[in-house]
């Protein structure tokens, strides 16, 4: 679906109600199926790992698509910004609203309103705080992914503080 | 104008979801006694209009009123009922009961996916939205 996202993106440009929440469904059945199939030893500890080679395998595969049309990056800070503004455009329909790196392999990306936590809270409750960063996993993943396909090995981890926000932080292995 | 109470049932008569704003009678009975209440009453008043209507009912039931109040009410395809109650002067609610079904029900229930389907709704989020929307309707 996401894969057809970016073919019509052209000239489909902000209709596809339909498909957008296909895709919002989909990725809600996928994260309540692998809670459910994996019977977890520590409590209160998710067993994410499934959702995020899912992700893994989808970003690598968008960004073969994605990339077809540019040319190579000049640098890291370059590919990193293409994520944030061509990936998250096509996939969630807006860019990352705040970059951050120390220069030296780290980044956070930082989203205020993202689109698969949208709907769950209110910036000024708590509510779901705790079972919201299960939606996140496939879109570490999805990062992680695109970032590898793009050379670029790392390890990223996503943190909620208020709810429709959230970051990401990218750490890039160095060799 | 005002708008008094809704109540939000699922197909199988489970009240989703009861918020109040202005109802000065207390019916004097527990929450769950008075939905099954009217739940009864709006089965029965559905099927009394289906069978007794002389010509085919399309839409089936859409409201009643008496000397103080009128009940509002919608019924999706999928069965989810929706009552509003407002004062006798406002006129149309259907299409704010619409809005709530499609602009808050269906976006902040249905797509939120740490909401349980068919179970009375716990979202602050759903709450929040319902009430802004309620409050900003020329009914209230």
């Amino acid at each position: 679906m996401k894969q057809q996202n970016v073919d019509t993106k052209t000239n489909l440009p902000d209709t596809g109600e339909a498909d957008e929440c296909l895709f919002e469904y989909l990725h809600a059945e996928m994260v309540n199926y692998v809670l459910s199939s994996k019977t977890n030893g520590k409590e209160g500890e998710e067993e994410l790992s499934p959702l995020e080679w899912m992700g893994f395998g989808v970003g690598y595969r968008i960004m073969e698509r994605l990339t077809r049309e540019w040319a190579r990056f000049k640098d890291e800070l370059d590919t990193i910004k293409f994520i944030c503004m061509d990936l998250w455009s096509s996939l969630y329909r807006k860019q990352i609203d705040n970059l951050r790196t120390n220069h030296q392999g780290v980044y956070v990306l930082h989203d205020n309103a993202f689109r698969l936590l949208t709907n769950i809270g209110a910036p000024d409750s708590t509510q779901y705080l705790r079972e919201a960063p299960r939606l996140l996993a496939f879109t570490c993943g999805l990062l992680r992914g695109s970032l590898a396909n793009l050379g670029i090995v790392s390890t990223v981890t996503a943190e909620i503080a208020t709810l429709p926000s959230c970051k990401f932080h990218v750490q890039v292995q160095r060799v | 104008m005002t708008v008094h109470n809704l109540y939000i049932f699922s197909r199988n008569c489970t009240l989703l979801y009861y918020a109040e704003w202005n109802r000065l009678n207390k019916s004097g009975m527990t929450k769950e006694e008075e939905a099954k209440l009217m739940y009864g009453m709006l089965f029965s008043i559905k099927s009394f209009i289906n069978k007794i209507s002389p010509l085919d009912p399309k839409d089936g039931f859409l409201h009643y009123k008496t000397s103080k109040y009128t009940l509002n009410y919608l019924e999706t395809p999928s069965g989810l009922k929706f009552v509003l109650n407002t004062d006798n002067s406002a006129q149309n609610v259907r299409g704010l009961l619409q809005q709530l079904y499609s602009q808050i029900y269906v976006e902040y229930v249905i797509k939120n996916p740490l909401c349980q389907l068919n179970e009375p709704i716990q979202s602050e989020l759903f709450k929040n939205k319902l009430d802004e929307l309620v409050k900003s309707s020329p009914y209230f």
